[in-house]
């Protein structure tokens, strides 16, 4: 027995199908919580080391400026590539993105910069421009006068016996202000960013 | 407003056709787009068609920092593109050159020198959500009442 025409026209049109066929979404715009995005704040204090900077591979993606409250790291967006570098590199957790920061604390793992300065003492002339202008040295010994002669040891760098020698490598920031300053291209400072891995007994 | 006015507003908001160009970039934007296209985002869904003809396109998708061989192409797609059109930039390279831009290099961002820019995702590749967003929320702006606009 062949059923009405109605029951063909019930069973096409219900009300659960025309929803779907009418309005039918599948997955919504939103970003998963895991996705790393542009890197923001925590609102734990910036201490102006700048590794962020230094570990960024896009120009001009971060800078750390000045605000009234401190230091602040800004990120531009039309330049940040989201490769989360910054977040990893900073030793005070001042950024945050995705799952980074909880990875790293899970796996032990952070990445390390150290900077090593050469001094080639063919091209030195003893000037002392590095030793002046290194922002190290005038925290340690604010009368320091040019020729880069100083008293104390506890430099960073000073000029000996007419050539620059670095006395505490150590105590580099990085800042690569004495290159700037170097009129022969005598001095160059090395920076070395590597992962490390702290096991737990250790920290 | 018309009656007119409103079904073309409507209509408009609800069927956007889409032309990508790349400009020279590394193909990863390039992959993120064809991932809009992908079950898992789907943009027929949202009403968005990806023609690769500029004279059916309403909105083109600049990719790629500008390559020296795109110097006049690009701006001779733009102008086959009827109007109302609009242009987004897709990724960083369009809007600043991201990581190519860089002494000794030879391409010549942002897109904006070349062609009007609407709109601009940032991201290096952006994720397909956000060049889906930003399409659905560009083109009812720019196409909302052309005519009146224009006259």
């Amino acid at each position: 027995m062949a059923l009405p025409f109605t029951a063909y026209m019930k069973e096409i049109f219900r009300v659960q199908w025309l929803g779907t066929f009418l309005f039918a979404k599948t997955a919504p715009l939103v970003t998963p919580s895991y996705s790393r995005g542009f890197p923001e704040l925590t609102g734990k204090t910036c201490t102006h080391a700048l590794f962020c900077m230094m570990a960024c591979p896009a120009p001009g993606a971060i800078h750390v400026i000045r605000t009234p409250d401190g230091w602040e790291p800004r990120i531009n967006s039309g330049h940040c590539i989201r490769c989360g570098l910054c977040v990893e590199a900073c030793p005070n957790g001042v950024l945050a993105s995705g799952r980074i920061l909880e990875s790293m604390f899970y796996d032990s793992t952070r990445l390390s910069f150290s900077f090593r300065i050469d001094v080639d003492t063919s091209l030195c002339m003893g000037c002392g421009n590095c030793a002046v202008a290194c922002p190290v040295n005038k925290l340690i010994d604010t009368q320091m006068a040019y020729g880069g002669r100083a008293s104390t040891d506890e430099l960073l760098l000073r000029v000996n016996e007419g050539k620059c020698t670095v006395l505490h490598a150590e105590k580099c920031t990085g800042c690569k202000t004495c290159e700037d300053h170097c009129p022969n291209g005598a001095i160059r400072v090395a920076r070395l960013l590597e992962a490390v891995h702290i096991p737990e007994e250790e920290v | 407003m018309t009656l007119l006015q409103a079904v073309k507003n409507f209509v408009r908001s609800k069927s956007i056709h889409v032309c990508y160009v790349d400009v020279g970039s590394c193909n990863g934007c390039d992959i993120e787009v064809l991932a809009c296209l992908s079950p898992r985002y789907d943009i027929e869904q949202y009403g968005i068609y990806v023609h690769n003809n500029p004279r059916e396109a309403d909105i083109l998708l600049v990719i790629g920092a500008f390559t020296p061989g795109w110097e006049d192409k690009l701006r001779m797609i733009w102008e086959k593109i009827p109007d109302p059109k609009a242009a987004i930039a897709i990724g960083n390279c369009p809007i600043s050159g991201c990581l190519f831009d860089r002494p000794h290099t030879l391409i010549d961002p942002p897109a904006a020198k070349h062609i009007p820019i609407a709109a601009q995702v940032p991201g290096c590749p952006p994720r397909p959500t956000e060049i889906i967003s930003a399409v659905l929320s560009v083109a009812p702006l720019v196409f909302r009442d052309y005519e009146v606009a224009k006259r």
